[in-house]
């Protein structure tokens, strides 16, 4: 009798991932077929034309209005990559590290970093876009206070300034993250390992480098392939902050914001349903190609 | 013992998951079946004026006394969330029976799709103005909505500021410079401006602008083909705008345009260029401002000077409504002089019904000038298409000239450019 109960909810297990997987399939399998089809056809705003099979993508690579933004918006999206890879890794590792070595209040410092993420990205949006206001932002007058007067800038209004100041804003709301990540790792690192090089005189720094980064390399494989599919998809935080046109002058423009204004243009503009689901099926192509080559070198070499 | 509890909260979840999805279901057949009464029909009207509901509740009341039995629900959503909502309901045959359309391509490219009914044989529509039914017509010259009024830009000043710096109401366009100076040496910032949201930069541009490059009859030669962008005069009116930059906030080009409209309701700025629909959200804001507008003066005393107007949203009837005959009705109503003056008081907007005066005295200042020296918003009502639209372009070129990454000229090529991937003039 056991037996039996135990042999049928071994197989019900299996339909427990059901619910899930239904959800997975209808919002995220079926749009990128749909966004396929939709990207094959001519459209007259939103009703469906005729079949004309990669126009669009031909378009949206040739016009010299659309490649120019194209080409600035995929641009912007390898700066948002690099420097978040840097910035986020290389802060999240050191700040994991600091607590992994149980510096004093190193558990405090643990909740104090991942706060931020508990926040809707929408509103750590809004609310740096407050703090770094140019004439009434606490940022500035910050810089005001201790007589940096002349470094109190736009920072979200000049060109060059605009894109880096929401990576930072994103690293700041990401790094708690990373910290879990690299913490998780730096935990599982058997102690008897860091000991036995600890006898051999390999400390410090050279510790890190020789023993405790190569056996983190699952950990790094996972954030950067994480922080490169957040990277290409970056919207939100830039929608709050900059608005859907990706500015000032397209200076923080990325593939899914310039992906937006093509569908959903708004004032009256026509919009390309059939362009930017072309947009849209490129975005996929890459993120989906990259994380797929970049997983298998990664686990190809921490196999090894 | 552990595994029959499992099962049964697995399936105490499926049946709560049936429970909720049938209990859903019999509420919406509940309210439907409320709903529809016998003798009375109720017919939806979607908006993106969700702060004007009450207002329209208010003349929806007046229309259901004079017309019993027909019952009117005003649903608005919000306005950036409204043109995806109506789409998609309209896809799914679940719009509204009376629908606002946005002006111009906006209206256009519903009507194209084949979802309104065109109200040319409507009685009482030529009790509005022609020329207001451009911004509500398709492709095939038929009228397929209502307009409700006319929008106008204008160059708002306040009173108290003014008298401060010892400065009056300029004339002409120098002597609006020269008291823009006058109040910087007195430390009051001339123009509240926020240059971080591109349409903003467009409506000052096409309110200073309309004077330099000749209002109407360059509009008139650009559609006809006869000129273009590149035109030098339409270059000196990016100009004009650029050598305003002095008198602008403090790093105006970080500042969004609520910043800027905050600058003037706060009383740290002297003058702010908006349009008709900010006179009632300033005022709200700030109930004590004392503040009026005055156009956009000419270049020589012997000029008139520009207000930049166009036609707002309008009301249509879905093609797919089950009580037409009864949208129609409120159609006829829109069309009527009672219903334009519901409208100016209420919402204190200039109503497009021929011969309504409204009460309040700035609005009734704006639909005087609208209708003797009124001159178009052109990039709004012809340049508003395109992949990016050539309004969107202009906008965010405007927005690289004041970053100085983009001179008046550069401006104005690439507008060309952008015009010229969609636009075909009608000779």
């Amino acid at each position: 009798m056991a037996a039996k109960n135990k042999n049928a909810s071994r197989y019900l297990i299996h339909l427990f991932p059901l619910p899930a997987l239904a959800v997975y399939v209808l919002f995220m399998i079926i749009p990128v077929f749909t966004a396929l089809g939709y990207s094959l056809f001519d459209w007259h705003g939103m009703v469906r034309g005729d079949f004309i099979g990669l126009k669009n993508f031909v378009t949206l690579f040739t016009d010299p209005q659309l490649s120019g933004l194209f080409k600035n918006a995929i641009g912007h999206n390898v700066i948002y990559f690099l420097v978040s890879l840097v910035v986020q890794n290389a802060a999240a590792f050191y700040l994991a590290y600091l607590i992994y070595r149980k510096y004093r209040g190193a558990e405090w410092f643990k909740v104090i970093f991942f706060v931020p993420r508990l926040l809707s990205l929408i509103v750590v949006g809004f609310l740096w876009n407050l703090i770094l206001n140019p004439n009434f932002g606490a940022f500035n007058a910050l810089l005001r206070t201790i007589g940096l007067e002349e470094w109190a800038l736009p920072w979200l209004g000049q060109t060059s300034t605009a894109l880096y100041a929401i990576i930072l804003v994103n690293a700041w709301y990401m790094i708690g993250f990373g910290i879990l990540i690299y913490l998780a790792g730096l935990q599982a690192i058997p102690q008897d390992i860091l000991e036995a090089a600890e006898l051999d005189g390999c400390i410090g720094f050279e510790q890190i480098r020789k023993i405790i980064l190569p056996l983190l390399m699952p950990s790094i494989t996972i954030m950067t392939i994480l922080t490169f599919i957040y990277s290409f998809e970056a919207f939100d935080l830039i929608f709050a902050m900059e608005g859907s046109e990706g500015g000032p002058y397209y200076s923080t423009d990325t593939l899914a914001t310039l992906f937006y204004r093509l569908s959903f243009a708004k004032d009256g503009a026509s919009s390309a349903i059939g362009l930017g689901s072309a947009l849209a099926v490129v975005m996929f192509v890459i993120i989906a190609s990259v994380s797929a080559i970049s997983l298998y070198l990664m686990t190809k070499r921490s196999n090894a | 013992m552990k595994n029959s509890s499992k099962l049964m909260a697995a399936s105490l979840a499926v049946a709560m998951t049936v429970a909720g999805i049938a209990g859903c279901s019999s509420k919406d057949a509940g309210t439907n079946a409320g709903g529809e009464k016998k003798e009375n029909v109720k017919l939806t009207m979607t908006s993106w004026r969700v702060e004007d509901t009450k207002q329209y509740e208010k003349i929806i009341e007046e229309f259901k006394k004079a017309n019993p039995g027909i019952d009117i629900e005003f649903k608005a959503q919000k306005a950036t969330e409204y043109d995806t909502i109506l789409d998609t309901a309209l896809k799914g045959g679940q719009a509204a029976d009376i629908i606002q359309l946005r002006p111009y391509s906006g209206a256009t490219k519903i009507a194209d799709a084949g979802y309104l009914e065109p109200l040319d044989s409507l009685k009482g529509i030529s009790n509005i103005d022609a020329s207001y039914y451009e911004a509500a017509k398709g492709s095939d010259g038929k009228i397929y909505g209502i307009p409700l009024s006319t929008n106008t830009t204008q160059i708002y000043y306040n009173k108290k500021l003014f008298e401060k710096a010892g400065v009056s109401v300029p004339k002409t366009w120098d002597e609006l410079v020269q008291v823009a100076k006058t109040l910087k040496e007195k430390k009051i910032t001339p123009f509240a401006l926020g240059a971080k949201d591109g349409w903003i930069l467009s409506l000052t541009h096409a309110t200073i602008g309309p004077d330099v490059y000749g209002g109407k009859d360059f509009v008139q030669k650009v559609l006809k083909g006869e000129t273009n962008f590149k035109d030098a005069k339409f270059v000196d009116s990016i100009k004009r705008f650029n050598d305003l930059t002095p008198y602008f906030p403090e790093n105006f080009t970080g500042l969004s345009a609520t910043d800027g409209q905050a600058l003037f309701f706060t009383e740290q700025a002297a003058m702010y260029i908006g349009g008709s629909f900010d006179l009632q959200p300033i005022r709200d804001k700030n109930k004590n401002l004392d503040f009026d507008f005055f156009p956009c003066p000419p270049a020589s005393s012997g000029g008139k000077g520009t207000i930049t107007t166009w036609v707002d949203g309008s009301f249509g009837v879905n093609k797919n409504s089950k009580h037409k005959a009864e949208a129609m009705k409120f159609m006829e109503f829109m069309t009527t002089k009672e219903f334009g003056q519901l409208f100016a008081d209420n919402l204190g907007r200039v109503s497009a019904v021929k011969g309504v005066t409204p009460k309040d005295p700035m609005v009734k200042k704006m639909a005087e000038y609208s209708e003797t020296i009124g001159t178009p918003y052109m990039i709004l009502i012809h340049f508003a298409q395109g992949n990016p639209s050539t309004k969107k372009t202009l906008e965010n070129e405007l927005q690289g000239m004041f970053l100085k990454q983009a001179t008046p000229e550069q401006v104005a090529q690439k507008v060309q450019e952008s015009a010229n991937s969609w636009f075909k003039p009608k000779k």
